[in-house]
């Protein structure tokens, strides 16, 4: 079996590396790859650049303006992730810090990103598709075909054949395009990629051929079923079309329509009802409260009421005084302040937990939402490549989701270390009075944001039940294609 | 001689598998298309009455248009308030939770056009000339009396005709439903843009047809002409629109957004701590009027330097045919980018005339979307004349490479 085997595979490489569509795909991927990357990799340079001088914006803010009293330290703290180290290869996806500036650039919106995700999905699937397309339906219309199986070459060797030499051809363009790209960016001082770095470029390069073998499978499942190459070429695109551009982009719109969620804004007024229906009720319960003390303490109960409760500081010092003449009047003022900080306290909490239970109804909805929006896109290979490579690269929503946590974290920390310093420098000076703007602070030492990017080994395993399913589709369609040719009329 | 032509074209092309797929896709694509964009302009419309219903400070309805080319909408939709230190802001509230949209691209009609509907319009030409001479049909074709170009002219009529029809009637469909609805009002301006977008969507897949039959009528076999034609869809459609952008950035300096509101941030703070510290206040006064002034100065400088880009990147993807098709569709729908430099220009004029001010009388915030002749008058002719000459222009080259065209 291995010779005849291995007769195919290099007659199928050599017969497509002579044609014209190998050309036209080492062209396409050579240009689109270099330039992708060299453009992107001098974008990287930039935002590195830009980020730097945001964060020495922020040293320079500390050392001049850090006091005890004045404008919190934290106003300046960037709050932006740092640019991906994965930055020359795919963009990542903004994140929610200038959604509210007026001067966001729209541009992005109108045309899609040009990166290493859009070579792999569009490309190289569209490439797959075209090197594929009438891999049986040509045979049998030349009548080589027939010649071949009528000799003792099985249709599983011949089919094995076509496959593996078939996206040896294809991938070699790939390939050689990536190689150069990816010493491009080897040779860029700016981008020091580390080993995970390398073994995550690795995992990327094995999803991206599970990925384009898997569309390329899907041609050659259709050229077994079909009659004529003008035929298998239709059904091709038709899958394309709807396996590429359509599924993926509508599956986030359909989940909208059948799990509808109320949008922040509807919440956030939802939120403030709740908090007016909270205080109403803590103002009646105020009122039950006065009157059944006016009921039990009567004169006493009205001459405390007439000090205004003792909350004004000139009436306050009345009710001190009132309170050490009359055990009985101190007895109920001590009886009231206790009441009213537990009536307070209930009143707080059930307002949280209204509140709570509000947005975290919301959280619940949104997050079954996007689960439902991540499933039927699933039935897609593209949504499922483009989730794999962006949590193993570190560019998708589970990235942005980590450096949130990340920076939840740190600035826990700087703000304990910022409370420390403040501590120290109030106590060296509690004799003294305080100046006008607090005094100074030196944060020379404070911690600062590094971002570690999450371990290979989470990042895998978030992406492997997706890359399970492109393996999954690979062997649907071998499936689909073997039995397709098992009943394959020659003739 | 030529209406036989067409008839036999458009015969044919009836009773082939081609044109089922297409059909198929087409239809199915743009109605499933508008009726998705229609539920999500319903949602839009939603957060539109909640917020003006709360009298947000400067908030416009979305547009009926935006159901079928969405654009910048969500950004011009959204509610624009004074924030602290009288920093327009605007608010990402009323925007979807669900992040998956932050993948994908938006399903509406002017996608489905500029991409899908461009790729079915190539691959419905690639092999009228190059089939038929492969089948053998053309030379027979060509040896009566029946003239190259009346043939060419025929089959470019017939064939578009055929491919066309579907499409039409879908959209029409379409905008029947979305008619329909009670939540949509849709005024004489707003057909009067529809009917230009339609007209612009068949005008820009006819400069695909033609670019097909052209590349059909410069090769030999069909297999060739699909690989060619697959690789000058990729190039127009997607490469050269994000490689244009990409060179835009190159050639003009823009900082991030980022770098711009930090910047602004740490002019504002640096001079409200320097503030506290000076004796009086005519002093203070003139200190906090010169970090607002350094604040207007830097952002004037960003707006304008962002300006340049826009207009830069717009002048270099205008080579392809779909980044000029996109700008004139967002146009019309009045969901573009010169629509958003308008209203975020109307909305700084509004706030900054109103300021502070609370009180219950005040003028409310009101902004109409350019109209029709104003779009066509600042640039949106100039992108659909630009369209024209590309289809002229491939129409033409066709008509010429078939006229040298082997036949044997």
């Amino acid at each position: 079996m291995w010779k005849p085997l291995k007769v195919i595979i290099a007659r199928e490489f050599l017969h497509n590396l002579l044609n014209l569509r190998f050309t036209i795909g080492l062209v396409l991927c050579f240009m689109v790859t270099v330039a992708c990357i060299i453009i992107l990799s001098h974008d990287y340079r930039q935002e590195l650049t830009d980020y730097s001088r945001r964060v020495n914006l922020h040293e320079e803010f500390l050392s001049k303006f850090a006091a005890t009293e004045g404008i919190s330290v934290f106003q300046m703290t960037p709050k932006e992730k740092p640019p991906e180290r994965f930055r020359p290869l795919i963009i990542g996806i903004p994140g929610n810090d200038t959604q509210d500036s007026l001067d966001e650039n729209p541009l992005t919106i109108l045309f899609p990103h040009l990166d290493f995700l859009f070579i792999v999905t569009i490309v190289m699937s569209l490439l797959a598709l075209l090197f594929s397309y009438d891999a049986v339906t040509k045979e049998r219309e030349k009548g080589t075909l027939r010649q071949m199986i009528s000799n003792s070459v099985s249709r599983t060797t011949i089919l094995l054949g076509k496959f593996l030499g078939g996206a040896a051809s294809l991938l070699l363009p790939f390939l050689l395009a990536l190689l150069v790209g990816v010493l491009c960016i080897n040779l860029n001082p700016n981008i020091q990629w580390d080993g995970s770095a390398w073994a995550e470029v690795g995992l990327l390069l094995a999803a991206s051929l599970t990925f384009i073998a898997s569309f390329y499978l899907l041609g050659l499942m259709v050229s077994t079923w079909s009659r004529s190459s003008a035929v298998a070429m239709l059904n091709c695109l038709f899958l394309w079309v709807l396996l590429v551009l359509v599924i993926p982009n509508v599956g986030p719109y359909v989940s909208a329509q059948l799990r509808r969620i109320p949008s922040i804004r509807e919440t956030e007024r939802r939120e403030e009802e709740v908090k007016r229906a909270c205080f109403e009720t803590r103002q009646q319960r105020r009122k039950e409260f006065d009157e059944q003390f006016r009921g039990k303490y009567g004169r006493l109960f009205s001459q405390f009421e007439a000090l205004g409760f003792g909350d004004q500081v000139d009436n306050r010092k009345k009710v001190e005084e009132l309170a050490a003449a009359d055990s009985q009047f101190k007895a109920m003022v001590d009886a009231f302040r206790s009441e009213l900080a537990r009536l307070g306290q209930e009143g707080r909490t059930a307002q949280n937990n209204a509140l709570g239970e509000l947005w975290a109804d919301l959280n619940m909805k949104a997050a079954a939402q996007t689960r439902l929006a991540k499933s039927l896109a699933a039935v897609s290979p593209l949504a499922d490549f483009v989730y794999v490579a962006r949590d193993l690269t570190g560019t998708g929503l589970r990235s942005l989701k980590y450096f949130a946590e990340s920076m939840q974290d740190y600035m826990f920390r700087f703000g304990k270390y910022v409370s420390g310093v403040e501590a120290e420098v109030k106590a060296a000076y509690k004799n003294d009075p305080t100046p006008e703007g607090g005094w100074p602070l030196d944060l020379r030492d404070h911690p600062r944001l590094v971002f570690r990017e999450e371990p290979l080994k989470d990042k895998l395993g978030a992406a492997l039940p997706y890359w399970g399913i492109l393996g999954l589709f690979n062997v649907v369609f071998f499936a689909g294609a073997f039995a397709g040719f098992m009943r394959y009329d020659v003739r | 001689m030529l209406k036989s032509i067409i008839k036999r074209e458009i015969l044919s092309n009836l009773l082939s598998y081609r044109f089922s797929i297409m059909t198929v896709l087409s239809t199915t694509l743009t109605l499933a298309s508008i009726f998705l964009m229609y539920r999500d302009y319903g949602l839009a419309r939603e957060n539109y009455e909640v917020l003006a219903s709360e009298d947000a400070a400067a908030v416009i309805p979305p547009t009926p248009l935006s159901i079928f080319a969405k654009g910048l909408e969500e950004n011009l939709c959204r509610a624009y308030a004074l924030s602290l230190g009288e920093r327009i802001s605007a608010s990402s509230k009323q925007q979807s939770v669900n992040d998956l949209f932050k993948l994908f691209t938006v399903p509406d009609l002017l996608y489905i056009i500029k991409v899908i509907l461009s790729l079915c319009a190539m691959l419905f030409a690639f092999d009228m000339v190059s089939g038929e001479k492969e089948a053998g049909t053309l030379r027979q074709s060509l040896s009566g009396s029946l003239g190259r170009p009346i043939l060419i002219v025929g089959k470019w009529i017939g064939g578009f005709t055929s491919f066309i029809l579907p499409f039409f009637l879908a959209a029409l469909l379409g905008a029947i439903f979305v008619s329909l609805q009670p939540k949509v009002a849709m005024g004489p301006q707003d057909w009067a843009r529809l009917g230009l977008f339609l007209l612009s969507s068949v005008i820009y897949l006819a400069v695909f047809f033609s670019l097909g039959l052209l590349i059909s009528c410069l090769t030999h076999e069909s297999s060739s002409s699909l690989v060619v034609s697959l690789f000058a869809w990729t190039l127009l459609v997607f490469l050269i629109p994000n490689l244009g952008n990409i060179l835009a950035r190159q050639l003009v300096e823009v900082p991030t957004v980022q770098q711009l509101e930090l910047t602004r941030r740490h002019i504002a703070l640096s001079a409200l701590m320097e503030v506290n510290r000076l004796p009086d206040w005519p002093e203070r006064k003139t200190r906090l009027e010169q970090a607002r002034s350094e604040q207007d100065q830097l952002t004037e400088d960003y707006r304008n330097r962002f300006a340049r880009l826009v207009t830069l990147s717009q002048n270099i993807t205008r080579v392809s045919p779909t980044a000029a098709f996109t700008f004139l569709a967002t146009d019309l729908a009045g969901t573009g980018i010169a629509e958003e430099r308008r209203l975020k220009q109307a909305v700084v004029q509004y706030l900054s005339e109103r300021g502070d001010d609370q009180e219950p009388d005040r003028p409310r915030f009101s902004y109409q979307r350019t109209s029709c002749r104003v779009v066509l008058g600042r640039g949106g002719l100039g992108n659909f004349l630009i369209l024209v000459l590309f289809d002229l222009l491939f129409i033409a080259a066709t008509y010429v490479a078939f006229l040298r065209y082997d036949v044997r």
